[in-house]
C-alpha cells in the first residue's frame, strides 16, 4: 500500500474539511486513482446529516501516486479535527505553494499508520523551515469499505439553485434560537422559502427568482401534474441545527443546488470551484423530520 | 370584544407603520431588551415599549411616530369610549421582545450588536472630547453611527426596510421585512398577549432632590467598570460647594480646578459599589464638562441593586446624554437621549429611553 502526493491547493483541501468538520468527530477518506471521497455517515450524529463528497484528484493534488491491493484504493478513518489542524498549518505556511511545498504520504510510525504532512515554508525572515504533521489513521478493511452505502433517495420533487450560503446562514442563525425545526420549501418557478412556526412566532423568509437548473436526466414519467403548477411549493422539515451545519460549507461553496424530496430528505450539492468545471462536489443528505400532520 | 369590532379592526388596522431603515428602531428596542415580555402601548403620536423586572425596575422606550416613514393609528375604541379613557387614547399589547428583535434582525442588518458598538463608541468619545457644544456632539455621534453601519454593510444604500401591522386585540403583530428591492423578503407573525398591568412608578418632579445631566459615556464607563460581584450600588449626591454653581459657571477649567479642590471631602456625585471582595468608589468632579447640570439641595444617598442599574448599559451605549433624577422616596429616573441617525427625524423629537428603579429597602 503506497500513497504519496503533493498538495497543490492546501487552501481548498482545508476548506473542504472545514465544511464537514463540525458534523462528526471521525470521517472517512477514500483515495482512488482519480478521486478523493470524504464521507461522514455516522448515524449517531445529530439530525442524521450525512456527507458524501467526490473531489477530483487534479483539483487539489499533483504528483499523485497510489497503489494498493484493493483496486488501488485506500480507505481510512481519521479525526477530522487533527486533519484540519495539519491542513491549517499547511495552508498558512505554504502560502506561496509552487507544487512541491506540501507533501502528503502514507507512513507507518511505531506500528501506527499515519498520514504524514511535510510542509516546506519560509519564515517571516525569509529562512526556510520544515514542518511535519502526523495524523493518526485507521486503514479500513475492504469488507468494511464495501458496506459503505450512499443513502437511497427517491427522485427529488424540485431542484433549486440556492442564494449565497453566507446570506442563508445569517437568516438561519437568527431562526435557530426560535425554532428547532425549519421548513425549507421551493417551487418550480424559483421561489425558495425558509419558514418556522412556533407558539409565539410564524416566520417566512422568501427568495424569489432563484435559478432552477436544467437537469440532464429529466424525471419525465413522474410529477407531471406538479410541473403544471409552478407556484406549488414542495416543503421538507429539517432540523435547524443540521441545516446550519450544512451551511458551514459556505467557506468552500461557489454554487449550491438543493433538491427537495418531500417527506423524505433534502439533498444539497455543494460545488467546489466553478460550477461548470467543478473540482468536486460535496453532497449533504439531511433527513426530513416527519411531522405528525405531514 | 364583539365580532363587529373585529370586522372593524380588520378593515382598518389599529397600527400600521413602515420605515426604510430599521436600524434605529432596533437600537431603541435593544435598549430595553432585558425581559422577554414587553408591553407596547401605541397612541397617535408614537408608541412606547415597556419592560419590567422584579417589580423594581421599569424601562420604557419612547418611540415617536416621526421616526417612521409612515405611521397610521386608528383607535380601536369607539369614539364615545375615547373620552372616558383619561383623554389619552391608546392600545396596548404584550409581545415577546426578543423574538421581535431577532425577526427584525433576520438579515443581520439591523444595526450593530452591542459588543461591536462598544469600541466604536469609545473611539467617538475620544474624537468628540474636544468639541464643545452639544450640537456638535450629537452630530459626531450620528456620523460615527453611520460610519459603523457602513462598516457592517448596512449603510443607507443597503438598508433593510420594514412594514408593521397590528390588526387589534387577539391578532398577531405582522412584520414584512425586505433587505433590498430585489432581495429576499421575510413575513412574520408574532403572537401578542393581553397586557398585564405594569408597576406604577410615578416620578414626582416636585419631590425631586437630585438632578444631574451628564454625557452618557461618563455614566456608561462608570457602570461598565463595576465588578460583577458588586451587588449594591449607592448614589451619593452632595450640594455643590459655595460659590458659583458649576452648571452656570461657563468657564470650565480654572474654576473647576478650584472647586474640585474645596470639595475633596464631599464629592458632588459619588457612585459607591459594595461587593464580596471589597468596594469601589467613583467620584465625578465638579466640572461642567462632566456634570452639565447638577441640582442638589441637601446630601442624598440611595442604594440600588447593581444588576438593575447595569441593565441600562445597552441603552447608554447608543445614547448621547443622560438625565439622572432621584426623588425624596429614592425612586431613580434615568432618561437616555437616543439621537436618531436620519436628518429628517432630527427635526422632531429624538426618541429616548427611561429607566425607573426603586431603591433597596434598607436605604429608606
Amino acid at each position: 500500500m503506497r500513497f504519496r502526493t503533493s498538495i497543490s491547493s492546501p487552501q481548498t483541501f482545508f476548506r473542504i474539511i472545514q465544511a464537514i468538520e463540525k458534523l462528526q468527530k471521525k470521517c472517512i477518506i477514500k483515495f482512488s486513482d482519480t478521486e478523493m471521497r470524504v464521507i461522514c455517515n455516522n448515524d449517531a450524529n445529530e439530525g442524521g446529516i450525512q456527507v458524501w463528497s467526490v473531489i477530483k484528484v487534479d483539483s487539489i493534488f499533483t504528483n499523485y501516486r497510489i497503489q494498493s491491493n484493493a483496486d488501488n484504493e485506500i480507505t481510512m478513518l481519521l479525526t477530522a479535527e487533527a486533519l484540519l489542524s495539519a491542513l491549517k498549518s499547511a495552508s498558512t505556511t505554504a502560502e506561496t505553494a509552487d507544487g512541491d511545498d506540501v507533501v502528503l504520504k502514507l507512513a507507518k510510525k511505531n506500528d501506527q499508520a499515519v498520514l504524514c504532512f511535510e510542509i516546506n515554508g519560509t519564515t517571516r525572515l525569509g529562512k526556510s523551515m520544515r514542518v511535519s504533521h502526523d495524523v493518526k489513521i485507521e486503514v479500513m478493511k475492504p469488507t468494511d469499505v464495501a458496506s459503505l452505502k450512499e443513502p437511497m433517495c427517491p427522485d427529488p420533487d424540485v431542484h433549486i439553485l440556492l442564494p449565497p450560503l453566507q446570506k442563508l446562514r445569517t437568516v438561519v442563525e437568527r431562526l435557530k434560537p426560535m425554532s428547532d425545526v425549519l421548513a425549507v420549501s421551493a417551487s418550480h418557478n424559483g421561489s425558495l422559502k425558509l419558514s418556522i412556526s412556533t407558539d409565539s412566532v410564524k416566520l417566512d423568509t422568501e427568495w424569489r427568482n432563484c435559478t432552477i437548473p436544467r437537469m440532464t436526466r429529466e424525471p419525465a414519467d413522474k410529477d407531471d401534474e406538479n410541473e403544471h403548477d409552478p407556484e406549488k411549493h414542495f416543503p421538507v422539515l429539517v432540523s435547524t441545527r443540521s441545516f446550519l451545519k450544512f451551511l458551514n460549507s459556505h467557506v468552500v461553496s461557489t454554487t449550491t443546488i438543493a433538491c427537495i424530496c418531500q417527506r423524505h430528505c433534502m439533498i444539497l450539492y455543494v460545488y467546489v470551484g466553478d460550477y461548470a468545471d467543478a473540482g468536486g462536489v460535496l453532497t449533504f443528505y439531511i433527513p426530513a423530520i416527519i411531522d405528525g400532520d405531514d | 370584544m364583539s365580532d363587529s369590532d373585529h370586522d372593524h379592526a380588520h378593515a382598518q388596522p389599529v397600527l400600521k407603520a413602515s420605515v426604510h431603515d430599521i436600524s434605529y428602531l432596533t437600537t431603541l428596542l435593544r435598549g430595553v431588551n432585558f425581559a422577554n415580555r414587553a408591553t407596547i402601548t401605541a397612541t397617535g403620536s408614537g408608541f412606547t415599549v415597556t419592560v419590567e423586572e422584579a417589580r423594581t425596575l421599569l424601562a420604557t422606550a419612547y418611540i415617536f411616530a416621526d421616526i417612521f416613514d409612515e405611521y397610521v393609528y386608528h383607535s380601536e375604541a369607539a369614539p364615545s369610549q375615547q373620552s372616558q379613557d383619561d383623554g389619552v387614547d391608546n392600545v396596548a399589547f404584550e409581545i415577546p421582545l426578543n423574538t421581535l428583535i431577532e425577526c427584525l434582525n433576520i438579515f443581520g442588518t439591523a444595526g450593530t450588536h452591542p459588543s461591536s458598538t462598544t469600541s466604536g463608541a469609545k473611539r467617538w468619545k475620544k474624537q468628540g472630547e474636544d468639541k464643545g457644544s452639544d450640537e456638535e456632539e450629537g452630530e459626531g455621534a450620528n456620523n460615527k453611527r453611520r460610519g459603523i453601519a457602513q462598516y457592517f454593510g448596512a449603510g443607507p444604500e443597503k438598508s433593510t426596510g420594514m412594514r408593521l401591522t397590528y390588526e387589534g386585540a387577539g391578532f398577531p403583530l405582522t412584520l414584512l421585512i425586505a433587505e433590498e428591492a430585489d432581495g429576499p423578503t421575510t413575513a412574520c407573525e408574532i403572537v401578542t398577549y393581553d397586557p398585564e398591568p405594569h408597576l406604577d412608578l410615578q416620578f414626582r418632579p416636585d419631590k425631586m432632590i437630585l438632578k444631574i445631566i451628564l454625557k452618557s459615556s461618563w455614566l456608561r464607563d462608570a457602570l461598565s467598570e463595576l465588578d460583577p460581584s458588586c451587588d449594591k450600588l449607592t448614589f451619593i449626591g452632595n450640594p455643590p460647594p459655595d460659590g458659583v454653581p458649576p452648571a452656570t459657571s461657563g468657564r470650565p477649567s480654572r474654576n473647576a480646578e478650584v472647586s474640585r479642590g474645596t470639595s475633596t471631602g464631599k464629592p458632588m456625585l459619588r457612585i459607591h459599589a459594595d461587593g464580596t471582595f471589597g468596594s469601589t468608589e467613583m467620584d465625578y468632579p465638579n466640572d461642567r464638562d462632566v456634570l452639565e447640570t447638577f441640582e442638589c439641595e441637601q446630601s442624598v444617598s440611595f442604594s440600588y441593586r447593581t444588576s438593575h442599574i447595569t441593565r441600562a448599559i445597552r441603552a447608554l451605549q447608543n445614547s448621547t446624554k443622560t438625565s439622572l433624577r432621584i426623588d425624596s422616596e429614592g425612586l431613580m429616573s434615568m432618561q437616555f437621549l437616543m439621537p436618531s441617525p436620519s436628518i429628517k427625524s432630527r427635526a422632531g423629537a429624538d426618541a429616548f429611553i427611561e429607566f425607573r428603579c426603586l431603591p433597596l429597602e434598607e436605604a429608606l
